[in-house]
């Protein structure tokens, strides 16, 4: 009986504001987070040290082609104008010390000439990983497997062309209805001449260490990766047709 | 207890109905729907740079010169390559699968002999062994008309002292026989399709399946007045182009071009050949109109007005297929005409030293058959176009795709797709100007393959070690720039070689020309489309979807047409199951009603009936070449399948 009258004066409203609360706290400020997993990029590229300190602008690796499809990453071919180790001369050399064309490691600390006086940085670190692009990758033909912050799946089709003149200064004016899209950081200040900022990670030229790539455990997909609402959304607002196959070719 | 679990379940609501207020369970929900996007089976999409690069495509019989589709490096697709004159932007719907063929799981993935998978070492032990044990006694079978290939194959019997090279039957080597063989000339035979404002398609499908298809297509649609008529048995998609379809037989295709002949030469035209005299009297009493229609079943008058159309014209040009008397009936009316539509192109200097010459290639007839103790196909399927005439010790077959003849074969070697090596073409028939182009490698072979041309100068030494350095002195010799015509350039001479000396060939087209017939109820008239394949290529993967049923019905069985009063002769209906009986054997078929047949006569598609090969050739419809006759032309002592009959039982 008394553990009755005791129940009763909790009337049940305690345990369930707990739980609601709780849950609450974990649904919007833990859980969410729970779902990426972060993974680095492949090596450590600084747009820092090529921006300021080599005086490149975007447009030296990120261009649109003749035929208006857009450069994202730029390839070995275009890295090699600058990183000018001759991949043929580099596998020779590789192969004259007897080392194995894959191991990677022992390929480093060889210091093998046909590499290193090609190298081009100063700073050890940054030596370092361009030592380790150069050996991972150049000289081996492959392309850097670069972790695309903005990544879209296949069934969607973006053109960097059709988005080029999206000024973020005229955006502005409707940054309260495309807070939801867009972080709303990108609109302060002085409106840059380029609008890279409204998706993709914001001043990234002027960055040093690359931000973790956040892969989501569900679907695979980045963080970043635009959902159809926020294009729809940004359609809407501009007058663009939002019909199946404006994206979906 | 009891307040303690009464807690538990209230809290357990309350945490349900708070996580209900978070965007976990929504985001979460919407993660997993996304998920279903990426099943391991879906292919991933490449992405990068894309580009159109140039090379030459050795599908087809005469090679396209087409740009390969890439992204990223990847080849894709494949397009016709604008900037060179063999294409002009177009190509031909066999090389334009080169991809899915280049990826098709048929390819053959590594050396085999006789079943089993071998190291290319060993191969090269195998046949370095053959080779020194079969002394002269080699053969070359090459399915490539117009590549540097076949330098190297013909220097290789050459250094063992040999001439038997053969090329699979084809519309090159029978005007080369004609031309060169019967009446004394040199070079090789082109025609201005361009520039020429009367055409005259003597049994050339020129348009379909005959020499140089795109190329001739592409020119063809830059001519201004575009007069096109067309003389075969059957009208084809080339006729559907034509003004006038003339119905002949394949066999009565030299009496018919002699008619005509009859009536140029009574309109007063002549030519300085030694033999003149002899040629107009030997067609004013043999081949008189009256003479080639009961012969051929031609009209007179019909013949008068391709005449007449032919003499209006200030440049005519007459084309012709089949027989080697057709072709050289249509040299003389040419030469009669004094047109310069007909063009004589000399050939491209040598890259390898000891090669034959094309004019010597072209000599060899492999339908009287080949036998070799050693015996090298190169890119062609002769045990599918011509079982019985080989005749080896030992065969050693090169080819990217597994066929017929490399089932059949003792060695397999797997070669590059045409896009995975160093490839060109030098004049492909019925170019009116001698051109030359090649292409380098636009992919990295995935398979365990080597190009012929290196195996073979791997085995015998011929002073070059490698194939890429004969397609080098190659450029050379034929005074190209390498990196022009790796960019897709060609390589063009407006030179004509001399034809003087040339004879009309009176004494043996007079024999010649007479109709000759098999046996059979009806005349057989094969004829090729491309999408459904030809000797060497079966059709590729997506052109079934191109092939239609009056080729091939829907149970795949192969579709035979012939005209209503054929049918009716043979108590056949439409749709009605034959068997055709020709030659040494038999092929089943469905009837078509189509009435662009000529009268007693079959017509029906090659390409079909393979036993080997990928999901969209084997097993579909029967192999026409079982039933073809080989019959050796009076005088010019060639072979041909014109004048091939059948007979039609109903199953």
């Amino acid at each position: 009986m008394e553990e009755r009258k005791a129940s009763k004066r909790c009337g049940g409203v305690l345990p369930f504001i707990i739980g609601f609360l709780a849950t609450c706290v974990l649904g919007w400020a833990v859980l969410p987070g729970m779902f990426y997993e972060k993974v680095d990029q492949p090596i450590w590229f600084s747009h820092t040290v090529h921006v300021e300190g080599e005086g490149m602008d975007c447009e030296s690796c990120h261009y649109f082609r003749d035929d208006g499809s857009y450069a994202g990453f730029p390839t070995n071919e275009v890295c090699a104008e600058c990183h000018a180790v001759d991949p043929e001369e580099a596998m020779e050399a590789i192969a004259e010390e007897g080392i194995d064309s894959n191991d990677y490691d022992a390929i480093m600390k060889a210091e093998i000439g046909a590499i290193e006086d090609n190298l081009v940085s100063g700073e050890d670190d940054k030596k370092q990983a361009e030592r380790e692009y150069v050996v991972k990758y150049l000289i081996q033909g492959k392309e850097v497997p670069w972790l695309n912050y903005q990544f879209q799946p296949d069934n969607v089709y973006f053109s960097h062309k059709a988005h080029a003149e999206l000024s973020i200064a005229d955006l502005a004016e409707m940054k309260k209805e495309l807070s939801d899209v867009v972080d709303p950081s990108v609109f302060e200040g002085e409106a840059p001449e380029q609008n890279c900022n409204l998706c993709h990670v914001k001043d990234i030229a002027q960055n040093d260490v690359p931000p973790a790539f956040e892969r989501n455990i569900l679907s695979g997909y980045s963080k970043m990766t635009m959902k159809m609402w926020k294009c729809e959304r940004c359609h809407a607002l501009k007058g663009q047709p939002n019909a199946c196959f404006t994206c979906h070719k | 207890m009891s307040v303690a679990r009464r807690a538990f379940i209230q809290m357990s609501v309350g945490a349900t109905v708070g996580i209900l207020f978070t965007p976990t369970v929504w985001t979460a929900l919407d993660d997993v729907s996304i998920w279903t996007q990426n099943w391991p089976w879906i292919p991933t999409l490449k992405y990068g740079e894309m580009k159109g690069v140039p090379t030459v495509s050795k599908m087809c019989e005469s090679g396209c010169c087409v740009q390969v589709r890439t992204v990223a490096g990847e080849a894709y697709g494949v397009k016709g390559n604008p900037d060179n004159p063999l294409s002009g932007g177009a190509c031909c719907p066999q090389c334009a699968n080169g991809v899915q063929n280049m990826n098709n799981p048929n390819r053959i993935k590594s050396p085999m002999l006789n079943g089993e998978a071998i190291s290319w070492e060993k191969a090269n032990e195998v046949v370095a062994e053959k080779l020194e044990a079969a002394g002269s006694k080699v053969a070359v079978i090459s399915g490539d008309q117009s590549g540097t290939v076949n330098e190297v194959f013909s220097a290789l019997l050459t250094s063992k002292g040999s001439d038997a090279f053969y090329m699979m039957p084809c519309d090159m080597q029978i005007a080369d026989k004609a031309w060169t063989g019967l009446m004394g000339g040199s070079g090789q035979i082109g025609y201005d399709f361009e520039g020429s404002d009367a055409i005259l398609l003597a049994g050339a499908d020129a348009m379909e399946s005959w020499g140089s298809v795109v190329a001739t297509r592409t020119a063809y649609a830059k001519n201004e007045v575009r007069k096109l008529i067309f003389a075969g048995p059957l009208q084809t998609k080339t006729a559907a182009l034509a003004s006038k379809w003339v119905p002949v037989p394949a066999e009565g295709m030299a009496a018919f071009t002699l008619g005509i002949c009859y009536y140029v030469l009574q309109a007063g035209k002549s030519v300085g050949a030694s033999d003149f005299d002899q040629f107009k009297s030997m067609v004013m009493s043999n081949f008189t109109p009256a003479k080639v229609e009961a012969a051929t079943g031609v009209k007179a008058d019909m013949m008068a007005d391709v005449a007449k159309q032919l003499l209006a014209a200030s440049n005519p040009v007459v084309v012709p297929g089949g027989s080697v008397a057709a072709n050289a009936a249509a040299f003389a009316l040419n030469l009669l005409l004094g047109t310069g539509a007909m063009k004589v192109l000399p050939e491209f200097a040598k890259g390898v030293e000891g090669a034959m010459s094309r004019s010597d290639m072209l000599k060899g007839d492999i339908l009287q058959g080949v036998t070799a103790d050693l015996l090298f196909v190169y890119e062609a399927n002769p045990a599918y176009v011509l079982p019985e005439q080989l005749k080896a010790g030992f065969t050693v077959a090169f080819d990217c795709v597994n066929t017929e003849t490399t089932a059949a074969a003792d060695l397999v070697l797997p070669i590059p797709h045409s896009y995975e090596r160093y490839e060109d073409t030098a004049n492909p028939y019925g170019v009116g100007v001698a051109t030359y182009s090649m292409g380098a490698p636009v992919s990295k072979p995935y398979l365990d393959v080597m190009p012929a041309g290196d195996f073979i100068l791997g085995v015998a030494d011929l002073g070059v070690e490698t194939f890429a350095e004969v397609i080098e002195a190659k450029v050379e010799a034929v005074g190209g720039d390498m990196d022009e015509l790796i960019e897709g350039a060609a390589l063009v001479n407006e030179a004509s070689a001399s034809v003087s000396g040339v004879t009309l060939a009176a004494t043996v087209l007079g024999k010649a020309a007479v109709p000759v017939k098999g046996t059979g109820a009806v005349s057989l008239a094969p004829y090729t489309q491309l999408v459904v394949g030809s000797a060497n290529q079966a059709t590729t993967p997506n052109a079934p979807a191109a092939i239609s049923n009056n080729q091939v019905a829907i149970d795949y069985s192969l579709v035979v047409m012939m005209n209503s009063a054929t049918a009716k002769k043979l108590g056949v209906a439409d749709e009605a199951k034959v068997k055709l009986s020709g030659g040494n054997g038999e092929c089943e078929a469905q009837v078509k009603i189509f009435e662009g047949v000529l009268t007693d006569t079959v017509a029906a598609p090659l390409g079909l009936g393979h036993t080997v090969g990928d999901e969209f050739s084997k097993g579909r419809g029967d192999n026409v070449y079982k039933i073809l006759t080989v019959s050796s032309e009076a005088a010019t002592s060639a072979s041909t399948w014109a004048g091939s009959t059948v007979n039609v039982a109903k199953i």
